[in-house]
């Protein structure tokens, strides 16, 4: 019988070769009539053409959501979403926001409690009792 | 050696053109020339295909530069008003958004540049590699020709660096090492790593930044208009066996062994289907395989007549594939043979694998006792190195295989066999594992490279695996 091989799939690694940005998308939703509004539709006048140039891997869409606070929502390559509401906000705030929702993966957020995650193995190997001295009792 | 003209090759992969000026249908398709322009500019624009009068030149056909020039105002597959005028032609139908849909498409051009790819590389044609065949089945308007050309590049980068950097490497894991770097499943993740959606159905209205193609119904979603599932109507049941394999003598179910796969299956080792029969000849009169390849029966206007109805809808899984080649194969073409090399460097080789647990021994120690024999070692002989709890419920001896005073493998287990015949199997692995000094790995498409490239050095090339 010849030798046979398990089948896998390669796993990614993104930032090793290629870097994929994880934000794909961002919808901006203002509002003409809402005092709410006002830092949002400052910022999607003077600062949005700047960030837009800056980042032409990221799809923006620009909306009116007549009535309601202004949004920010990012989408991402993981299928999931995040929003952002910008009420009252200062464009230079709305702009931090935008540069959180741009460095997300869109995974939930959660506490790592392990310092390092790697897909290879220990470097130095791991303390075995079976090999080195053994114990002198 | 030769070096193989892919160039010319791929060239030849597109449809007959009237013309001697080579354009890519796709994009001359709605494009008026600037000199009729300027001499119709008091009559209403409207579509015509440009092949016969265009200046545009090869490049220009599919640049960036003839977004330039006004857009016609009506961009829908109707007949032109002007039968009259001979210069004026039916267009041919579009069965997925035209090109200029895709110079305004803030998907794709997010994609391009999501990708990090070169400017050389024009929107229209990112577009069209997002067209399925089963989209659009004319050769000219999809992303066929040049997923052929980038499966080629792709599988051939990846053969190389596992060759070269792993040269024992047994041929059963070969295919596998390469259908999980470039295989079909390994593409579509590529292809939804990179954020690209699919479409629910193909059409012009949508965006030509989603992945057009036409879906295979699920075999347990339920028939139209009846309550049965689809696996269940007569008829859809596909035949039993294999068809169009390409090996002869296909009714006898002959063991297919490794050196029969390098032979006649494809690169990952599995069957092919749609082959013509080794037996088989032409008769007299039959279509040559180029005019059959390049979209059958065309009509007196020279366009085919294959419509999407007709064609065979395909999974998502080998349309994602197609899809991450056609990029393959388009960037080789507009950018050159090194930007190819570094988008499978970075994309592909940039995953991670891990060639030692995808071995499945059957009897190491036997093949072990082969290869010591073969390269004149000493017989192996199994060792205890240490134990411990030999009569209680967890008892672990660490075993090594050694071939004189050499250690060849070693590894730990519960019984004395148990580890007797893994360390026999990762002495095995070690062997075939086994790497070259990085500074004594060239590539040889590193070589290929002209004045930059490297310096050739002999590779080395194994005896072979041990064959039981």
């Amino acid at each position: 019988m010849p030798l046979q091989a398990l089948r896998t799939v390669a796993k990614p690694q993104n930032g090793v070769g290629a870097f994929i940005l994880q934000c794909k998308r961002l919808d901006f939703h203002y509002c003409d009539w809402a005092g709410s509004s006002k830092g949002m539709n400052a910022f999607l006048t003077k600062t949005l053409p700047a960030f837009a140039a800056r980042n032409p891997g990221i799809e923006l869409h620009v909306s009116p959501r007549p009535g309601r606070h202004p949004v920010l929502r990012g989408a991402y390559i993981n299928g999931c979403h995040k929003a952002i509401c910008v009420r009252n906000m200062q464009p230079a705030e709305i702009l931090d926001k935008v540069q959180l929702l741009k460095a997300g993966s869109g995974e939930k957020l959660r506490r790592e409690r392990r310092p390092v995650k790697s897909a290879n193995e220990s470097v130095r190997g791991v303390w075995s009792p079976f090999h080195g001295g053994g114990y002198k009792v | 050696m030769k070096r193989v003209r892919i160039e010319r090759i791929a060239s030849q992969l597109q449809p007959p053109l009237r013309l001697s000026l080579q354009s890519c249908p796709f994009t001359s398709q709605t494009t008026a020339p600037r000199k009729e322009l300027q001499r119709r500019q008091y009559h209403i624009q409207r579509q015509w295909q440009g092949q016969k009068h265009t200046v545009i030149g090869k490049r220009r056909a599919s640049n960036v530069v003839a977004a330039e020039q006004p857009e016609s105002i009506d961009d829908s597959a109707s007949a032109t008003l002007f039968e009259d005028d001979v210069s004026v032609r039916p267009r041919p139908p579009l069965y997925a958004p035209s090109y200029k849909k895709s110079l305004h498409s803030a998907k794709l051009a997010a994609l391009h540049s999501r990708l990090s790819l070169p400017s050389k590389l024009p929107l229209p044609t990112l577009a069209r590699c997002l067209i399925d065949p089963s989209a659009d089945p004319r050769p000219g308007y999809n992303n066929a020709p040049f997923s052929v050309l980038g499966q080629d590049l792709l599988g051939y980068h990846t053969t190389e660096y596992l060759t070269c950097h792993y040269p024992r490497l047994p041929m059963s894991v070969l295919f596998a090492a390469q259908y999980a770097y470039v295989g079909s499943a390994a593409l579509a993740n590529v292809r939804s790593e990179w954020g690209v959606e699919v479409v629910a159905a193909p059409g012009q209205e949508v965006d030509p930044g989603l992945l057009q193609l036409k879906r295979e119904v699920p075999g347990n979603s339920l028939a139209e208009g009846t309550d049965r599932r689809m696996k269940d109507m007569p008829g859809v049941r596909k035949l039993g066996g294999i068809l169009g394999t390409g090996r002869a003598n296909a009714e006898w179910n002959y063991r297919r062994g490794m050196s029969g796969r390098v032979v006649h299956d494809d690169e990952f080792g599995d069957l092919q289907s749609g082959m013509p029969s080794p037996d088989s000849q032409p008769y007299p009169g039959s279509a040559l395989a180029e005019s059959a390849a390049l979209g059958g029966e065309t009509t007196e206007d020279g366009f085919s007549q294959l419509t999407p109805a007709d064609t065979d809808a395909t999974t998502v899984e080998s349309a994602s594939a197609s899809f991450v080649r056609a990029v393959t194969g388009a960037l080789y073409l507009h950018a050159g043979a090194s930007a190819a090399k570094g988008f499978h460097r970075d994309h592909i080789l940039s995953r991670h694998l891990q060639l030692e647990k995808m071995f499945n021994f059957t009897h190491p120690t036997r093949d072990l006792s082969r290869l010591c024999a073969r390269e004149n070692f000493e017989p192996p002989v199994a060792r205890l190195i240490s134990e411990t709890g030999r009569l209680s419920r967890t008892p672990v001896f660490v075993v090594g295989v050694y071939s004189g005073e050499n250690l060849l493998g070693e590894a730990a287990g519960a019984s004395l066999n148990e580890a007797r015949v893994r360390a026999a199997g990762q002495a095995l692995r070690s062997w075939y594992l086994y790497s070259p000094p990085v500074n004594d790995v060239v590539l040889p498409s590193d070589v290929e490279e002209g004045k930059g490239g490297k310096v050739w050095k002999a590779q080395m090339i194994d005896v072979g695996e041990i064959v039981t």
